[in-house]
């Protein structure tokens, strides 16, 4: 089984058709320029990769663009439309709203995870007064959070907010709350290997951002600066596939891990199980 | 001399793909009433190809294989950063190379009202970076 735990749902025709401003948005948010594909299309990509279930990730950034792309609500109508995507939240820790809105979508919508992407939502990750709140209640609902780590392509996007060791703070208070850290932090790669290999409730995921393809992505990272071996013991229940999609490919995204040399039952876990672990899904791995 | 354009969109299924159009331009020919003149069939894509050869399911597997052979999915090429002009990574080298070498355009002769095409030729729409929706133009110029 394999779950892409890392996708926008952004760049599809039938929701830019319903929600026109949404493409300005995007281009605006993330800097897509090009053309939507039917939702079809998605899922065919899927077909194509192998890929069975999609964890889909809004960004609710009404602090500093005054929307979001998308929403829960549209997140939550895409879920209805195929049982192999599953819904995450997005809700701005700056807004005064945020904690009641998340615990209505969480419980309304059958989202199962919050997404927080730092970096665009301008704030600290291990900001008591912003971010806190927002952590407790996500322990409190027992929803894993999904945070942009690294890099950000967006041009907007500032990096500096996004560095993963901001995070080291929030999993030692936050004992029970799993933490993923998007694009498994690159470049800050090291910062974020620390936190996965210490720490019980954090996980990483492959949806690494080099200046490459997939697969020269992944040689260099997970192959050359962290090292099989070091995946294969220490963090193998805790790296989750995911591609960025669209921002990348998922079928090259799929074949590169599939190509690194990985351990078959490793990969199995990389691919899906330690996904189905983390939320509560299909098979566990052991 | 009239010109007629049309647009056909189709939405690939796989990431490479031969796709048999032939029936659909000679039906937007027909359709078009011109006699004599040129049919263009043109894509509207850098990583796709129109190409014309023997309908055999053999020679589409070999064009894609060969294709696959000349520029490989997993060469080293420049073209693989990420893009600002898009907000993508740029991973499909390969494919805008291929698009390259099979071309996006043919030409045939129109003729007492029908495109004059061998009996073994078959018009080909090739998907190099698919699952994609596409689209293509067909003009029939002429009288």
């Amino acid at each position: 089984m394999i779950v892409d735990f890392h996708t926008h749902p952004i760049m599809i025709k039938e929701l830019i058709e319903e929600d026109p401003p949404l493409l300005q948005s995007i281009e605006k948010v993330f800097g897509f320029c090009f053309a939507a594909q039917p939702l079809s299309i998605f899922i065919k990509e899927m077909d194509e990769a192998g890929v069975d279930e999609a964890v889909l990730l809004p960004l609710d950034c009404s602090s500093s663009f005054q929307r979001t792309v998308v929403s829960n609500q549209q997140v939550a109508r895409l879920c209805e439309k195929s049982d192999r995507f599953i819904g995450f939240a997005s809700i701005d820790p700056r807004q005064p709203d945020a904690l009641s809105q998340l615990e209505h979508d969480i419980r309304n919508y059958g989202l199962v995870g919050l997404k927080l992407n730092p970096a665009l939502q301008g704030f600290y990750p291990n900001d008591k007064e912003i971010a806190y709140p927002v952590y407790h209640l996500c322990a409190e609902l027992s929803i894993p959070i999904m945070v942009h780590c690294g890099l950000s392509w967006a041009p907007a996007g500032k990096s500096r907010f996004a560095n993963p060791l901001f995070l080291e703070d929030v999993a030692q208070d936050f004992p029970q709350l799993r933490i993923i850290i998007g694009h498994f932090g690159w470049p800050w790669v090291n910062e974020a290997l620390i936190l996965g290999l210490k720490y019980p409730n954090v996980y990483l995921d492959t949806a690494i951002l080099y200046c490459g393809t997939p697969a020269q992505s992944f040689q260099k990272v997970l192959v050359e600066q962290v090292g099989l071996l070091v995946i294969e013991r220490g963090l193998h229940n805790k790296v989750l596939f995911g591609s960025d999609y669209p921002r990348v490919d998922m079928r090259r995204s799929v074949r590169a891990i599939k190509n690194l040399g990985l351990s078959e039952d490793i990969g199995a876990k990389i691919f899906g199980l330690n996904a189905c672990n983390l939320l509560g899904i299909g098979k566990e791995a052991k | 001399m009239k010109s007629l354009v049309k647009r056909i969109e189709i939405e690939t299924q796989h990431g490479t793909e031969t796709i048999n159009i032939t029936e659909t331009i000679q039906h937007i020919v027909a359709e078009s009433g011109l006699q004599n003149g040129l049919v263009l069939v043109s894509s509207l894509h850098t990583t796709t190809a129109i190409t014309v050869n023997e309908g055999l399911p053999d020679i589409e597997s070999d064009i894609l294989a060969m294709m696959e052979k000349v520029a490989p999915s997993e060469g080293i090429y420049r073209h693989a950063r990420f893009l600002p002009s898009d907000g993508q990574m740029a991973v499909n080298a390969s494919s805008h190379l291929q698009s390259a070498m099979l071309g996006f355009q043919c030409l045939f002769p129109l003729e007492n009202g029908r495109m004059v095409i061998g009996g073994r030729q078959t018009i080909f729409f090739v998907e190099l970076d698919g699952p994609q929706l596409r689209t293509y133009i067909v003009q029939v110029l002429g009288e």
